[in-house]
């Protein structure tokens, strides 16, 4: 890189750009935080050093970087309270391991409940969550109000707020600050990460993998992890691997900066709004997935105006902010709202990490982590057991939701 | 300070005074400015502190772009001061600072930049991570803009609401965008035009020269007139373009006055073809504190002046970039403002005719010369200005510096169409690569600068457009004057190659002498400085799409527009990468940020009511949502309902059961089409009785179940579960789409009331408003008649026991069901009949063991885990029932979980549903429903547990666990039948 204008290059670059070799012990399909982390495990923990990351855009173009970043362990069952709760407690961790600030703000999160069949849910979460030595805690309408002062919790909302489900050690991240952070930390242990390299095959030999194709010519793996988000199961399907993921457009926006005054994330499941205050002031709100399979990352007016319809509705007093910005990103989502963790799917050396829809964000560290072992050792870690592809075949579903699934054509 | 004289140009009325407040003092504008222009004219040049630095920001521009320029109006924060109408008694204030912000505490910021590298919070306050939330706070009180009065509602305002469709929507009111709405519109095609100013004519509106013989004000006054006269054109002033979405959505809002009826209105409006028509935004030029106040582009000076009658400065020099700037120059020196000098980034090009009316002018004249840095502490106070190479640099005492480095583009619109751009090395500026077929572009967003070519090819695209939507050239067009359509567009297409090009732009990015940019703003919302630019590249961080995440560049409230191709430039400048293979940012909608509380519009809330809701309420029923309806939940104080429960279990209580989706299906294929959708063999079923079944989806998980009653000939009636009722019809079609059966299928559910009648004394109740045989031999449980009701009420009845009693579902003609409801009533007062609700149902049937769907079933579980493989026809492979495979590859799966009934062991406490069931450290599963039972006397529920909860056949014991926040608490239950209440049914069958 040579300068052409004034001002001398002074900073270091963050993470260390090395050319691009011909074979790699492991190569990961994908630079959002689930990649990256699985290669900064795989690097720092288990001494596997000799690790691609391949990114067709750049680093955290996915997912990553369009998710609204709220992080928490308040899961509706028991295996995935273990593994998002060990995920909650990584970001400190994270922070002083990277030496970058993830800007983890631990603000608590108020989910709403309308109805009695809400406040039954809640409870069952709750109570697994306590269960877990995870705190929630079920608060009544008047106690949410004094959390959020900006609730309406009178009977005018089209919904009226019953109760509240508060789990205090959750919060938002600075999404981008993960990204960069995994990739500095990867690249400080060995890890080559390559942006605008595009993965368009997959080599097998027999029922093993040993290499992918891409537009900067073939490369050479013993082992293949996917972690794609939104277009894992696309490139799944260059080994006419068919995976039960259906790709939806999910939409998140801010409004312009305030001086802060939402000082926890509120989400609602009637309203289908999530929303929290940035560190830099702006409301982020999303939660809507566009019911048709697809790959686009277009934004509607549909969904902006029913946004504004829903914030204004319970937090009145955001009708004075103004939206800024709304953009999309792709949700992976599978049958059961749970991800796909498995290895040797189908081929040896085969791993998977993807199916994640709305809950890639949270679980990208826990979920390298164990996947790095994984891969490491060959042998799946207990606590991913859950995960196995086998679950959809034997009609195993998990129970993250209570109801049956709609997207795509129908079930 | 004394305003222009005004000229034929000026939009604000002088003679009429409108008093407002600024930052508490008292002030006055005129009727017809904005904010900005009443401000600027009393000499407020400080509008506001910026984001990170504090620093002290005035009017760049008018048009609302960026966070410089926004200001709080009676407590509502980020309104845009150039293009917010002045009313009379606002109170204005500024925003990221207390009081005057003239000065500010926090200023202080603005010197430690050096400790403020782009992206430096990532590096800092992390360590020891206990002293972060310390920093977080700090930094969370210093971030945001304005000030969100949380207290009000901000309900004040007339919203209102407008969907259009148009066969061709027009994105701006300028010249060319009038001239395509005009070549558009005919008998036939109807056109939608957008301006976001209040009146149309776009930059024309304020230029007086001459071409042709007549002078541009007066074309685009005349045009206007044009417009507002033609027939099929809707003109929408005051009304900018939020975004064009898919299928050319065009979304907006516009801001009304007295006479409008509406304070603000959404508007959204579906058109066939779009001309986009938004002109240009000026680049701004990066060169030291050139966000001063008094720095601004040279369209907000010179529209101050012509359009406001504002005097925009007193002695002003300019460095600038185009002709249009140069224009400006010599016309505010013709209404007497003193333009010391006119600096032209471009050393030559310049247009002969106004480099020569500038020398007329006595106006230096600098080409080749660029601003390097503003002077002046607080407000512009004069210039140094200096060859581009920085060798000769001069200085000039001033209080207006009109900045830019050319133009661009808006291609906010555009962007959002779905249009690609380039950057082209002729204009500078990235120009339209490719746009969708039915999107068209026209005026100076495609390069144009001469005012016939401008208006010219507004006129083609509106041709253009309308002969798309004809089907193209040569198509048999609908309308009788389409031939000389072709004609026109045919010559109108040859004189556009006639007319001058876009002309070569001004390439210039920074000003000479930039040192290290530490002062030079890329983009004033965030603070972001050329140096961090050259930070962001050095981190790695070096393409557009990067440095907007990492440095800010293009995140605040200007959006694209201030830092838009800048960002761009300067990063292809610092990597030394060539700027054509560099791809600007993508726009994000929206294009101008609107208001909350006007995307909302009035935000009716539609649900549905049943025709028994008033009498309900009348009688104390406390209303829930339930999916598209209100429905009475209580019909007390008491959520646990049990004077409800109890008067069903020992008198009679009538239930309002509406919601209840009701069905006809008819036709031969009807039966095989109930066979596909149904678990169960419905080729069973008999005259008279009612057939219970349920539906499952293609896992196997129950999703809905009701009754089917035969009704004749190849025509059946059923019912399904209030909230299946509006996907029945779909999911029908569906299960069967590749059969090609003749089936026809009736959504009944809102043309039927429903009304349960349900306890020891129904009988006798119904017995008395119907001649109908109502003995058990007669109608017996399970039964189904058609029964007359009063005089002569038509009543579809069937005896069904949900709620575990005696009971009558009687389903009436919608309009009837008030008077039957009434006649009931009456009839049932000596029998002391009472309403229950959802609530008193919920508890009745849990007694009886009666599952409700997503209460005791969910994914994980089928319907043979809940214990209802009694319905599924097992046998039946040939009518390919939904959700069979699913059944049959887990029938005999082990550790599944299940449904089972539960009874509290004596003392055991009382838990509540979503309480979950657990050993050792595992949780088993959950409970569904519990609930205390009178009738029962003992606590019982139903719970989903893992199969091995279970035991072998013994009697096993389930250990409850609750915490909701405080302190565990564990209950011992048994696992029992879950048939509670009556468990052998007489209560139903007598």
């Amino acid at each position: 890189m040579t300068p052409a204008g004034p001002g001398a290059l002074r900073l270091e670059r963050l993470w260390e750009q090395r050319p691009l070799k011909r074979s790699y012990d492991v190569i990961i399909i994908g630079g959002g935080i689930h990649g990256l982390a699985t290669a900064y495990y795989l690097a720092k923990e288990h001494g596997i050093r000799d690790v691609a990351v391949l990114e067709r855009q750049y680093i955290g173009f996915g997912g990553s970087g369009r998710n609204t970043a709220i992080v928490r362990a308040n899961q509706r069952t028991q295996e995935n309270v273990r593994l998002y709760d060990e995920g909650l407690k990584l970001w400190p961790i994270l922070t002083d391991e990277l030496d970058y600030n993830l800007m983890f703000f631990n603000c608590g999160n108020l989910n709403l409940a309308h109805s009695e069949a809400a406040v039954n849910a809640f409870r069952l979460s709750v109570n697994t969550a306590n269960f877990n030595h995870v705190e929630s805690e079920l608060l009544d309408a008047q106690s949410c109000k004094e959390l959020i002062p900006i609730l309406d919790v009178s009977d005018k909302p089209k919904y009226p707020i019953q109760a509240g489900m508060y789990h205090p050690p959750g919060g938002v991240l600075r999404h981008d600050a993960v990204v960069w952070g995994l990739a500095k930390g990867a690249a400080e242990h060995g890890v080559d990460i390559h942006q605008g390299v595009e993965v368009q095959g997959i080599d097998v030999q027999g029922a093993k993998v040993t290499g992918v194709r891409t537009n900067h010519g073939p490369i050479e793996c013993a082992k293949l992890g996917v972690m794609a988000g939104g277009y894992g199961a696309e490139v799944c399907a260059m080994l006419d691997l068919e995976l039960p993921v259906h790709p939806l457009t999910i939409q998140a926006m801010v409004t312009q900066p305030l001086k802060p005054f939402l000082h926890h994330v509120v989400s609602s499941g009637a309203y289908h709004v999530y929303a929290n205050q940035t560190l830099k002031g702006e409301i982020a709100t999303g939660a809507h997935m566009d019911p048709q399979v697809n790959y686009t990352t277009d934004a509607t007016a549909h969904y902006f105006k029913h946004q504004a319809e829903a914030l204004t509705d319970f937090m009145p007093a955001l009708k004075g902010a103004r939206f800024l910005r709304i953009w999309a990103g792709l949700a992976d989502m599978t049958p059961d709202m749970a991800p796909i963790l498995d290895g040797n799917v189908g081929f040896d050396g085969l791993y998977l990490d993807l199916g994640w829809g709305y809950f890639g964000f949270k679980s990208g560290p826990v979920a390298g982590k164990y996947m790095a072992e994984f891969i490491a050792r060959e042998t799946c870690p207990e606590i991913l057991e859950p995960f196995a592809l086998d679950r959809f075949l034997e009609n195993r579903y998990m129970g993250e939701t209570a109801t049956t699934m709609k997207y795509g054509h129908w079930d | 300070m004394r305003r222009l004289a005004p000229s034929p140009t000026t939009r604000v009325e002088v003679d009429r005074p409108v008093p407002f407040r600024w930052v508490g003092r008292s002030i006055e504008g005129c009727q017809g400015d904005t904010v900005a222009s009443a401000l600027w004219n009393a000499g407020v040049r400080t509008f506001g502190r910026s984001f990170e630095y504090h620093r002290p920001r005035g009017l760049f521009d008018l048009e609302g772009e960026g966070a410089s320029q926004l200001v709080a109006i009676d407590g509502l924060p980020n309104q845009s001061a150039g293009t917010t109408a002045l009313r009379a008694g606002m109170s204005v204030s500024a925003q990221n600072v207390s009081g005057d912000p003239r000065s500010d505490l926090y200023g202080v910021l603005d010197r430690f930049d050096r400790w403020m590298p782009a992206g430096f919070y990532y590096r800092r306050f992390h360590r020891p991570y206990r002293a972060w939330p310390f920093f977080q706070n700090r930094m969370r009180a210093l971030a945001g803009l304005g000030v969100l009065d949380t207290s009000s509602p901000h309900d004040d305002a007339r919203r209102s609401e407008l969907y259009l469709n148009a066969d061709v929507a027009v994105v701006g009111g300028g010249v060319s965008g009038m001239a395509a709405a005009l070549a558009a519109a005919r008998p036939g095609v109807r056109v939608c035009l957008f301006e976001r100013r209040p009146w149309l004519g776009g930059h024309m509106d304020w230029r007086v020269r001459e071409t042709r013989g007549e002078r541009l004000y007066e074309r685009a006054h005349g045009l206007a007139e044009e417009v507002a006269a033609h027939p099929h054109i809707r003109a929408l002033t005051a009304a900018p373009v939020t975004g064009i979405w898919g299928e050319n959505l065009v979304t907006g809002f516009q801001n009304g006055s007295d006479a409008d009826g509406f304070d603000e209105r959404h508007w959204e409006c579906r058109a066939r073809a779009v001309i986009v028509a938004t002109g240009t935004i000026e680049r701004p030029l990066v060169f030291n504190h050139n966000d001063r106040p008094g720095v601004m582009v040279s369209d907000t000076a010179w529209r101050l002046a012509r359009s406001y009658a504002v005097r925009p400065g007193m002695r002003a020099v300019f460095s600038v970039g185009d002709d249009l700037a140069l224009e400006a120059a010599v016309d505010l020196a013709s209404l007497g403002i003193d333009v010391a000098a006119v600096a032209d980034a471009r050393a030559d090009g310049a247009d002969p005719e106004l480099v020569a009316a500038l020398e007329r002018a006595g106006i230096e004249f600098l080409p080749g010369y660029a601003a390097s840095a503003a002077l002046g502490k607080h407000a512009v106070a004069g210039v140094t200005i200096a060859t581009l190479d920085g060798s000769d640099e001069r200085r000039f005492a001033c209080d207006l510096l009109v900045a830019n480095a050319g133009r661009q583009p808006d291609i906010g619109a555009l962007s959002s169409a779905g249009a690609r751009f380039r950057h082209s090395p002729h204009t500078h500026t990235f120009e339209i690569e490719s746009l969708p077929a039915d999107v068209f572009a026209a005026g100076r967003v495609t390069g144009l600068v001469d005012a016939e070519a401008i208006e010219t090819s507004g006129r083609r695209a509106g041709l253009e457009a309308f002969v798309h939507l004809a089907g193209g050239l040569g198509a048999a067009f609908p309308s009788t004057d389409e031939p000389s359509v072709y004609a026109e567009l045919t010559k109108i297409r040859a004189y556009s190659s006639e007319l001058p090009g876009p002309p070569a732009g001004c390439g210039i990015l920074h000003g000479p002498n930039l040192g290290s940019g530490r002062k030079a703003f890329l983009d004033f919302d965030e603070d972001g400085t050329w140096k961090n630019a050259v930070q962001c590249a050095e981190q790695g961080f070096d393409v557009p799409e990067l440095a907007k995440r990492f440095g800010n560049f293009g995140l605040g409230p200007g959006q694209y527009r201030v830092p838009g191709q800048n960002v761009a430039m300067a990063m292809a400048q610092i990597t030394g990468t060539a700027i054509e293979e560099i791809r600007c940012t993508t726009v994000r909608p929206p294009l101008i940020a609107p208001k909350l509380a006007t995307v909302a519009g009035p935000n009716h809330d539609s649900y549905k009511r049943t025709p028994l809701h008033d009498d309900q309420a009348s009688r104390g029923g406390v209303f829930r949502r339930a999916g598209a309806w209100q429905r009475a939940r209580y019909f007390s104080d008491d959520h646990t309902c049990r004077a409800e429960i109890r008067n069903v279990r020992e008198n009679v209580g009538l239930l309002d059961s509406s919601p209840l989706g009701k069905f006809r299906i008819y036709g031969p294929d009807a039966i095989h089409a109930l066979q596909r959708v149904y678990i169960s063999d419905m080729t069973k079923m008999k005259p008279g009785r009612c057939k219970y079944s349920a539906m499952c989806n293609d896992t196997g998980n129950i999703i809905d179940d009701g009754v089917v009653v035969p009704m004749g000939r190849d025509d059946y009636y059923f019912t399904t579960s209030s909230n299946r009722a509006a996907s029945t019809v779909e999911w029908f079609r569906y299960h069967t789409r590749y059969d090609g059966w003749n089936y026809n299928l009736v959504n009944l559910t809102d043309t039927l009331a429903s009304i349960n009648l349900a306890g020891p004394r129904a009988r006798d109740v119904l017995r008395k408003v119907t001649d109908a045989d109502l003995s058990n031999q007669a109608f017996p449980y399970i039964g189904y008649r058609e029964i007359a009701v009063g005089d002569g009420i038509a009543a579809r009845c069937m005896r069904l026991g949900f709620v575990g009693e005696l009971s009558y579902e009687l389903h009436v003609g919608a309009s009837h069901a008030p008077h039957v409801w009434d006649l009931l009533w009456s009839a049932g007062e000596e029998f002391g009949i009472q309403p229950f609700g959802l609530e008193a149902q919920n508890a009745l049937r849990a007694e009886k063991g009666h599952v409700i769907i997503g209460a005791e079933s969910e994914q994980r579980v089928t319907l043979l885990d809940i214990g209802m493989g009694w319905l599924w026809s097992r046998e039946d492979t040939a009518s390919k029932k939904v959700g069979a495979p699913a059944l049959r590859a887990c029938q005999d799966q082990p550790n599944r979980m299940k449904l089972v009934g539960f009874r509290v062991d004596e003392g055991g406490g009382s838990p509540q549903d979503g309480a979950i069931v657990v050993d050792g450290d595992d949780i088993l599963g959950f409970v569904c429903t519990t609930r205390y039972s009178e009738a029962l006397g003992w606590q019982f529920g139903m719970a989903l547990v893992k199969e091995r909860a279970i035991g072998d056949g013994d009697v096993a014991g389930l250990e409850i666990y609750e915490n909701l926040g405080g302190r565990p608490r564990r209950t011992r239950a048994t696992i029992v039948p879950p048939h509670f209440y009556d468990p052998d049914g007489t209560r139903l069958r007598s």
